[in-house]
């Protein structure tokens, strides 16, 4: 068929109805096709591993050797809280590997979606702190179901040219009244409860008791007026704190780093009392789709090479110990990481997991705070 | 299997039946009716009536971890109906929800009334123009209502250019005037179409037999125009009340600790709080408090236009 004489016929009305019909069929299966042959070209990201995690891991910073190896990234699926990617994957939602945080493993296992992790397949195993793997319920029958992978606080990031402190960095400062109205707070209850607890000072091993909900729940109410903002999206809170609208804030050490390389004079506080750390990690679906991938990913996100950029520009924590070895004392002190993560961890308080009843329990409480009960 | 593998049916009788059949659809105009519509009636029964009785079967549930109680109980009903924080919600997202209703059916109007009676030529054209903010997407047009509300937002930027404020104002994001503003805005094209279609159909000979009979151009609008436009403004208004009594998206990103709705709790329910039988029973009386207003509000709209028409 030639294409100049079909035209040149239809132009002279002479183009027979078979013969139109014909080119149409011909049209029709070259559109169909079209996908097909594109698909095939562009080696789909179908074809790559899926991960589910928090805000901001998405980046190809923490994926180099997995590039390396696919030609691509994997695909990413964005989650604001553990909470809510653990009830999406109990929805039927099947992903490849999910972040999960010390405080939920025992959960984590108990809601049986994860698979143990075969670490034999994990080149970079070796150097991973054993301290921040062996976590309470994480090993079961020898193995264990999270691989962990950062580290880190959960505390205060203030405007240093804002924000007068009085005395030492505490927790106090966002339950300041001179501040009304320009402080923020992480919505999910993960972290702002157990802040709350720290400040309310009772013990993280007895958050389970009704008189802990009691004095937790009244401090907590007791901040809720001074709060402009409760959100899980950090970005929300860190342009908040640079542009002033925020003197200071609940945050992780990634917003307090990511604002300092910005030029922001904010600083990230050690309170008095403490500050909240924790240890997240990976976790394998147990029908993931793309197991040989799903190793891959972690086993890209535990590389030196994913750790230095987690320290130097997140300014978190990571569990490969070698990645640490660039970088002198004076700078992990100032970002408040060491590298024996145990001092850090006893130093603070860790979280501890909880029945899922607890955390129902909470939830609701801290949302009706939230909404002014 | 049995039809590849069994005698072939007898032609006459396949013919009789299909002919007895087509008899019998000639015949009733309602089965016809249904037959012509049973696609659409398929999907309605899987999409919507299916999740709907999930719904309420689930809403007399209790969570327990990750599992559900399945005996039914109706504590969810007496928890939403003792715990105060519940029925402020809802108050507040119908408040809420009136108030953008009320905003974006008084700005719309005089939008649809100009294209109706003052455009002449190129109508097309202005009605893809109004809708032309609308081609981007919800998302989009809520965060651009952050960037105007801001702290350091067009709104605080010139005020405090033109010197009129020292600082910036507070109230603006975070509040529930943010989300009224953000859903007046974001819905105006919901109530413009449908007001700028009833306006459209008003005979002009009405109009002028009003005016040679002595009305003024406020006695024409108030008896002819007004009334026969109300089941314009009536459906737009239930076309935004409806939807925006639910948003939980505006409130999340510009309603701060004291814009919340019932929404967002609602979501809450299904993600963080994990306990989807409240959410379920909480969907329920959502729906049911809509479902009641918008029955009244067409209660009175009617009694109103039986009155002034």
């Amino acid at each position: 068929m030639d294409v100049i004489d079909q035209l040149g016929s239809l132009k002279e009305g002479k183009l027979s109805r078979r013969k139109f019909t014909t080119s149409l069929m011909a049209a029709g299966i070259g559109v169909m096709t079209t996908p097909l042959a594109t698909r095939k070209a562009g080696a789909a990201a179908a074809d790559q591993g899926t991960f589910f995690t928090w805000g901001g891991y998405d980046i190809p910073e923490l994926f180099a050797p997995y590039k390396e190896k696919h030609g691509e990234l994997p695909n990413f699926a964005v989650f604001g809280g553990a909470e809510e990617a653990l009830t999406k994957m109990l929805g039927g939602y099947v992903v490849d590997v999910s972040h999960p945080c010390n405080s939920g493993i025992p959960r984590w296992i108990a809601s049986g979606l994860f698979q143990p992790i075969d670490t034999s397949r994990l080149s970079n195993w070796a150097d991973v702190m054993p301290e921040l793997y062996d976590l309470k319920g994480n090993i079961v029958d020898g193995k264990p179901y999270l691989a962990p992978f950062d580290w880190g606080q959960t505390s205060i990031t203030y405007r240093t040219d804002m924000f007068e402190v009085e005395g030492e960095e505490s927790w106090d400062m966002l339950w300041d009244e001179r501040y009304k109205g320009r402080l923020g707070s992480l919505a999910s209850g993960g972290d702002a409860w157990w802040c709350g607890a720290i400040k309310a000072g009772v013990p993280l091993t007895e958050i389970d008791t009704p008189d802990a909900f009691e004095k937790i729940a009244a401090v907590m109410r007791a901040q809720r007026p001074l709060i402009r903002l409760y959100t899980d999206d950090t970005t929300t809170l860190e342009q908040a704190l640079a542009s002033g609208e925020l003197v200071a804030a609940m945050t992780w050490n990634s917003s307090a780093a990511l604002l300092q390389a910005d030029g922001v004079p904010v600083r990230f506080a050690k309170p008095k009392e403490g500050a909240l750390t924790w240890v997240c990690g990976l976790m394998i679906h147990k029908d993931a789709p793309n197991l040989d991938l799903a190793y891959d990913i972690i086993d890209s996100l535990l590389s030196v090479e994913s750790g230095k950029f987690m320290i130097s520009d997140y300014g978190y924590g990571h569990s490969n110990i070698k990645a640490f070895d660039g970088f002198d004392d004076e700078t992990l002190q100032g970002l408040g990481l060491s590298k024996t993560p145990a001092d850090i961890l006893a130093g603070g308080h860790f979280q501890i997991p909880q029945s899922q009843q607890w955390e129902t329990k909470m939830n609701t409480l801290f949302e009706e705070i939230k909404s002014g009960f | 299997m049995s039809i590849t593998n069994g005698p072939m049916p007898d032609d006459a009788t396949g013919l009789r039946k299909t002919s007895r059949l087509g008899a019998l659809l000639q015949r009733s105009e309602a089965a016809r009716g249904f037959t012509l519509l049973s696609p659409t009636l398929f999907i309605m029964a899987v999409g919507i009536l299916v999740p709907i009785g999930i719904l309420v079967v689930m809403s007399f549930w209790t969570q327990v971890g990750f599992g559900f109680d399945t005996t039914a109980t109706t504590a969810n009903y007496q928890m939403a109906a003792e715990r105060p924080i519940y029925g402020a919600l809802l108050r507040r997202s119908l408040w809420m929800s009136g108030m953008a209703t009320m905003a974006t059916v008084i700005l719309s109007y005089p939008m649809a009334y100009f294209v109706a009676f003052h455009v002449h030529r190129n109508k097309m054209m202005w009605i893809v123009l109004i809708t032309l903010p609308f081609w981007t997407s919800y998302l989009l047009r809520v965060f651009a209502w952050k960037v105007v509300l801001g702290y350091h937002g067009v709104i605080n930027s010139a005020l405090m250019n033109l010197g009129l404020i020292e600082a910036p104002l507070e109230f603006l994001l975070y509040s529930q005037s943010a989300v009224v503003i953000t859903l007046a805005h974001a819905w105006a094209a919901f109530a413009i179409l449908p007001m700028y279609v009833s306006l459209e159909k008003i005979d002009k000979s009405l109009l002028e037999a009003a005016t040679d009979l002595g009305d003024g151009p406020i006695a024409r609008f108030l008896r002819i125009t007004l009334p026969l436009s109300l089941p314009g403004v009536i459906s737009a208004s239930l076309l935004i009340f409806i939807p925006t009594t639910g948003d939980y998206i505006t409130p999340t990103l510009l309603g701060g600790p004291d814009g919340a709705m019932i929404g967002n709790l609602i979501q809450k329910q299904f993600g963080a709080i994990n306990n989807w039988p409240m959410g379920a029973a909480l969907s329920i009386i959502l729906m049911l408090s809509i479902g009641a207003i918008a029955v009244s509000f067409m209660l009175i709209a009617n009694f109103v236009r039986k009155r002034i028409s």
